[in-house]
């Protein structure tokens, strides 16, 4: 306790290495306590409907089989949450339409990001005319109702789970490009990129080793925020009776079923499931906020 | 200012005919083609030479850039193509139905900003109480819920559960439903404003915060503004910047709403008719229904644009400038 704990502590202090940045960033995220209750609550749901079909199987793809059971009946203790209008088990069915839904939306956010990330990068890193061309075209994107175009391609096309994912991926990038591409345009004018070009490092050099790193945390958070975003679209889609065709199903299609025998008190059909359904989505885009909170410089310890 | 207004209505123009050459090319992507019409208007015994002669009568046969002029010209004339399911013209059934969707969308968007700007500006204010977390949790699930799931959840809870509202829009034609039967639409407009509140007051929360913490509302304050004075003419002023050009852009998202919130009441007007044109296959009146609103976009955004010249004479000095 004397004058050599002294002098550790201080050589401690002197030669004590630096936080890694993602470490940093990690003790920011992990101490917002909500952020972590929505992750645990994305793991459940999600493993839930992974693999709760394994642990309780039940018929959820032949109507044949299905109209066996009791329809629209009650929970009781064979059927947890009761059964739907064409007899399949309804905690059987969130666990399958969830699948879907997850899944999908997913995908169809991650077709978005990438695709917006290169177009954004692109564009805001070429500036100039390439630039403006390529910003008066997201523009006229951008003025064309969103749902009214997802709907005229997903009646266009057959509504199999892949095209449903390239359609809501392909045309839901317009927002993310302009993030994107402002991200680079100011990335592109700061110091290291300038030095970059000085020492005569090519466009691409810059824009993969300076560009891209540098806003992979806008990316990753808006990522976050696309999911969500393409989750709800195609609970939309199914509730305009454009999801996946029966006997596949979405959270949407089912919500938009069971909201239409809502009248007959069949309330085991709508209200668990929109309780789910919107806590994900909640979830999914708390964690976006939290990501972007984490990933704010101000908030580093410096 | 001038130079810039016309350099704005120059681009304003080159992204209305982007969305003209867009919607023209998206009819080619079905099944049959442009020749959809003629199949769903000659029927199923129609002969292959029966197909080729109607294209034909109605210019089908032409290349696509002579049918993309032709279609520009007749846009020009205010003509927005055939249904041929309705057997109608898309102007006619646009016209009927524009002013019902308007006035409920309008009123939606009124009462939202009404509601969510000065929302925003208390939460901002008193940041981190417990107003503002209720405010910002309220937004956050609202955010969450689709709006088709919304609308359901108003109709259980306040008309078959308390207050018995109708649970339906006035089906009357008449666009003035909205006057002659305004209880009838208060939960249309609810369902569309309670969307809307959830996502401005979050903005506008942030665009009053970026705000507050500024070099010139610090100098107002040491100066000695009263604080009544710094939030008005200060903090709230150059917070309204971001809300309008939010606001143009909004536009489309709006008329998505409303075609969600026109089918679950049963309010007919063009997201109703967008919707079931998209479910028939009547191309025509889809697109020139996309049209009207990508025209009404460009617009609000040009207005934004400009309006923000008129709050913000930073902007009008900066444009006129270069």
């Amino acid at each position: 306790m004397t004058a050599t704990s002294l002098t550790t502590d201080a050589v401690a202090t002197t030669v004590e290495m630096p936080v890694p940045m993602w470490r940093q960033r990690l003790k920011i995220f992990t101490q917002n306590k909500l952020a972590i209750a929505s992750v645990l609550y994305l793991l459940l749901i999600t493993l839930f409907c992974f693999l709760w079909p394994h642990f309780h199987p039940t018929n959820q793809t032949n109507q044949n089989l299905a109209i066996n059971n009791p329809i629209n009946q009650g929970p009781d203790s064979q059927f947890w949450l009761g059964t739907d209008s064409s007899g399949f088990d309804v905690l059987g069915r969130i666990a399958y339409g969830g699948e879907y839904s997850l899944t999908l939306g997913f995908l169809a956010g991650i077709v978005t990001i990438v695709v917006g990330t290169l177009y954004g990068m692109i564009s805001g890193f070429l500036g100039g005319v390439v630039d403006t061309v390529m910003m008066r075209v997201l523009d006229a994107f951008l003025s064309i109702p969103y749902l009214f175009l997802l709907i005229t391609l997903v009646t266009l096309f057959a509504r199999t789970a892949t095209l449903l994912i390239l359609t809501i991926g392909l045309t839901g990038w317009w927002g993310t490009a302009r993030i994107i591409r402002a991200d680079a345009m100011l990335i592109r004018n700061l110091e290291y990129s300038q030095a970059a070009t000085t020492m005569g490092a090519s466009k691409w050099h810059i824009i993969h080793r300076h560009v891209f790193p540098n806003s992979i945390s806008n990316i990753v958070t808006v990522a976050t925020f696309s999911v969500a975003d393409a989750i709800l679209f195609l609970s939309t889609l199914g509730f305009l009776g454009l999801g996946l065709q029966a006997p596949q199903t979405d959270w949407g299609t089912m919500l938009q079923n069971g909201a239409e025998l809502i009248p007959n008190g069949y309330w085991w059909e709508v209200y668990p499931l929109a309780a789910i359904f919107i806590l994900v989505v909640v979830a999914i885009n708390y964690i976006g906020d939290a990501l972007r909170d984490a990933f704010e410089v101000r908030l580093l310890e410096r | 200012m001038l130079a810039y207004i016309i350099r704005r209505l120059i681009q304003s123009i080159v992204v209305l005919l982007m969305v003209i050459v867009f919607s023209f090319s998206l009819p080619y992507f079905q099944p049959e083609g442009i020749y959809t019409p003629a199949y769903s208007v000659l029927g199923t015994h129609a002969t292959h030479a029966n197909i080729l002669a109607w294209g034909a009568q109605y210019g089908l046969n032409h290349p696509f850039f002579v049918r993309l002029w032709n279609y520009i010209i007749a846009l020009l004339h205010g003509n927005f193509g055939f249904s041929y399911k309705q057997g109608q013209s898309v102007y006619s059934i646009i016209a009927t139905n524009v002013p019902r969707t308007v006035w409920l969308a309008l009123s939606a968007l009124l009462l939202t900003l009404v509601i969510a700007v000065p929302l925003g500006m208390i939460q901002a204010q008193r940041r981190n109480s417990v107003f503002d977390y209720a405010g910002t949790g309220v937004a956050f699930v609202l955010y969450a819920v689709p709006s088709f799931l919304l609308a359901f959840l108003l109709i259980q809870v306040f008309a078959f559960g308390i207050l018995h509202l109708p649970s339906q829009a006035p089906t009357a034609l008449a666009p003035w439903a909205m006057f002659t039967n305004p209880v009838a639409f208060i939960l249309p407009v609810a369902t569309l404003t309670l969307l809307g509140v959830a996502g401005i007051s979050r903005f506008m929360r942030g665009a009053v915060l970026d705000v507050m913490v500024q070099d010139y509302v610090r100098t107002a304050k040491a100066k000695g503004c009263s604080a009544r004075r710094v939030l008005w003419r200060h903090t709230f002023r150059n917070a309204l910047g971001p809300i309008i050009t939010l606001l143009g852009l909004a536009i489309p998202g709006l008329f998505g709403g409303a075609l969600i919130v026109e089918d679950v009441f049963n309010y007919p007007g063009l997201g109703y008719q967008a919707y079931n044109g998209a479910l028939n296959g009547d191309l025509p009146l889809v697109i020139g229904i996309t049209l009207l609103v990508a025209v009404f976009t460009v617009l609000g955004n040009l207005a934004a644009d400009l309006a923000l010249g008129i709050v913000n004479p930073r902007i009008r000095i900066e444009r006129s400038g270069k």
